[in-house]
């Protein structure tokens, strides 16, 4: 019994420890600095800030989403 | 493995100055994602039915009930597992795949071994839910398939797991955005968790009152490690990429992506309080359930402060709709969530149709609705066309989003009474199911909404993946991607 619980503790413990090393790696990365430019990662000139990219079929909107069709 | 970015060749060149590298890197994920889309809806009509067969047992219990494979105790489960197995982790991994993908800025690797990874995964839930209908089920919620169709998930993870690594280690991104550490959890956690779980209790090394504390460990961690990491990780991309405007704090969402990967795992054991199991053992779930405050609330400002003052975009884009919807779904279902652990409150909701409403108010109104709308986004972008129909998307919106509060809001009331009832000795038992039935009727009503709305969001995918839909030429969405210019692609 006492061994069952050390294996399930164990386990916790050890996905627990992954997450601590993972986020040593993160920091001695550098994932961690420069936050505002990570959050601007998913953006570049194709998708830039201030567009969106998802409309209702058949609906455009101001941010100048729209959608075309094969005539 | 192919891959964009600077190590190409010249014919590559040329077409990724066609299509861009979204284009490309969404290309490659159209036939093994696509394939987990539709598998994965074809399992959310096989879950609904099941779900309104076990609703209505509840409170007409004599309906159909001279079947042995329809009874209520073998419905309920197939149910369950048909959600959490078939649609939920389907469709999750469809959208984690085509977000690694599309973070790491790398075509998909293993395309050929995750197409089989679909039907290895497809004939275990197929064998799985049979198992449960004729009365092989294990009896341990969560992982109730007859353990043997466990093996074949866990090859299926192993490709998947091979796939994001790949992808992860070629990435082109040098920055690790904050969705990739959510599902970096998903798929490096939950996997391992899924092999000790079923080794401990399919393998007898947990037994008795071990085993439920393994089970719990497990069905909590299926929720906080593997639905809600996907979840997450599609609202942290699909909110600023919909709206086009960055996250809020980008410094909140990894404080709140770290501290969910510290305490999250040991929230499991607030499921057995009052259970014969050692005080500290669920002591140590109440206060990592507690601790999970510190995640919850900065997502929730992050969510809110990055959505606030265009809520009215929600009007033009379906993706939007659901990803809000299932954004403020998680905030609410995990404040909720650490209250009940409180033994005060626990005592009250334990074993209460309350208990069922919080649930859903997880895997529906949070998970699955963000799963809806990231789908939404997704498919066009892999098949080149527009999704059929408006109208169409708009009553699987109103239909999923009324169903679940009519769901929520019945079974969280009247199971709260049951649960204050249960708790006074002076009450019948019968007159406490006495009291729920109208409750219970309420949740059929909402099923009925929830599929209807399930019907349209089929038949729109019926109509996207089967070719019907209308091609796209300036897509929604993006103008960079012309379908023919992909390299094999069908269309």
């Amino acid at each position: 019994m006492t061994l069952i619980y050390l294996f399930i503790f164990g386990s916790v413990v050890i996905a627990g420890l992954t997450a601590v090393y993972g986020l040593v790696w993160a920091v001695r990365d550098g994932q961690m600095r420069r936050f505002s430019a990570g959050a601007m990662s998913i953006f570049d000139d194709e998708e830039p800030v201030g567009r969106m990219t998802d409309a209702f079929p058949g609906e455009g909107n101001a941010s100048g989403v729209g959608v075309g069709r094969e005539p | 493995m192919s891959s964009t970015g600077a190590a190409v060749s010249g014919t590559d060149r040329a077409v990724l100055e066609r299509v861009g590298w979204r284009g490309d890197v969404d290309g490659s994920c159209q036939v093994p994602v696509g394939l987990f889309f539709v598998s994965a809806i074809a399992w959310l009509m096989v879950g609904t039915v099941l779900a309104l067969l076990a609703s209505l047992k509840m409170h007409v219990p004599g309906f159909l009930d001279g079947t042995d494979w329809l009874t209520f105790g073998r419905v309920r489960p197939a149910h369950l597992n048909t959600m959490i197995y078939g649609w939920g982790s389907m469709a999750g991994v469809g959208v984690m795949l085509w977000l690694e993908a599309r973070l790491c800025r790398v075509r998909l690797p293993l395309q050929l071994l995750l197409v089989v990874g679909v039907v290895l995964w497809n004939v275990g839930v197929a064998g799985g839910t049979i198992g449960i209908l004729t009365g092989a089920q294990t009896g341990v919620e969560w992982l109730e398939f007859p353990y043997p169709w466990s093996f074949l998930f866990a090859g299926v993870f192993a490709v998947v797991m091979a796939a994001s690594l790949m992808m992860f280690s070629g990435r082109r991104e040098g920055h690790i955005y904050v969705s990739q550490w959510y599902l970096f959890g998903a798929v490096l956690w939950f996997p391992f968790l899924y092999v000790m779980a079923n080794a401990l209790i399919h393998g007898n090394l947990a037994t008795g009152v071990v085993q439920a504390s393994a089970n719990w460990w497990f069905a909590h961690n299926v929720l906080g490690l593997w639905f809600t990491p996907i979840g997450l990780a599609a609202v942290y991309y699909l909110l600023p990429k919909v709206l086009g405007r960055p996250i809020h704090s980008y410094y909140l969402s990894l404080l709140g992506f770290w501290t969910l990967a510290l305490f999250y795992n040991w929230a499991g054991t607030h499921h057995l309080i009052g259970g014969p199991l050692p005080a500290w053992l669920i002591t140590v779930g109440v206060v990592g359930s507690l601790m999970m405050f510190i995640p919850v609330t900065t997502v929730a400002i992050n969510h809110h402060l990055t959505t606030v003052g265009h809520f009215s975009r929600l009007r033009v884009s379906p993706t939007l709709r659901f990803v809000v919807f299932g954004a403020m779904s998680y905030t609410v279902v995990s404040f909720q969530g650490s209250l009940q652990s409180l033994r005060s409150v626990n005592e009250v909701n334990h074993f209460t149709h309350y208990t069922i409403a919080h649930a859903h108010l997880g895997v529906y109104s949070f998970f699955t609705m963000v799963m809806f709308g990231a789908i939404y986004y997704i498919a066009p972008r892999l098949t080149g066309r527009e999704w059929a129909s408006a109208r169409l998307i708009k009553v699987h919106f109103w239909g999923t989003a009324t169903g679940m509060a009519i769901y929520w809001i019945g079974l969280t009331w009247g199971g709260w009474i049951q649960g204050l009832k249960m708790d006074d000795p002076d009450v019948p038992f019968l007159d406490i199911v006495r009291y729920t039935v109208p409750f219970l009727a309420s949740r059929t009503a909402a099923g009925v909404l929830m599929t209807i709305g399930h019907i349209a969001f089929a038949v729109l995918a019926w109509k996207m993946f089967a070719g019907s839909g209308v091609r796209l030429v300036g897509p929604t969405l993006f103008t960079s991607r012309r379908p023919a210019a992909i390299p094999g692609g069908e269309v």
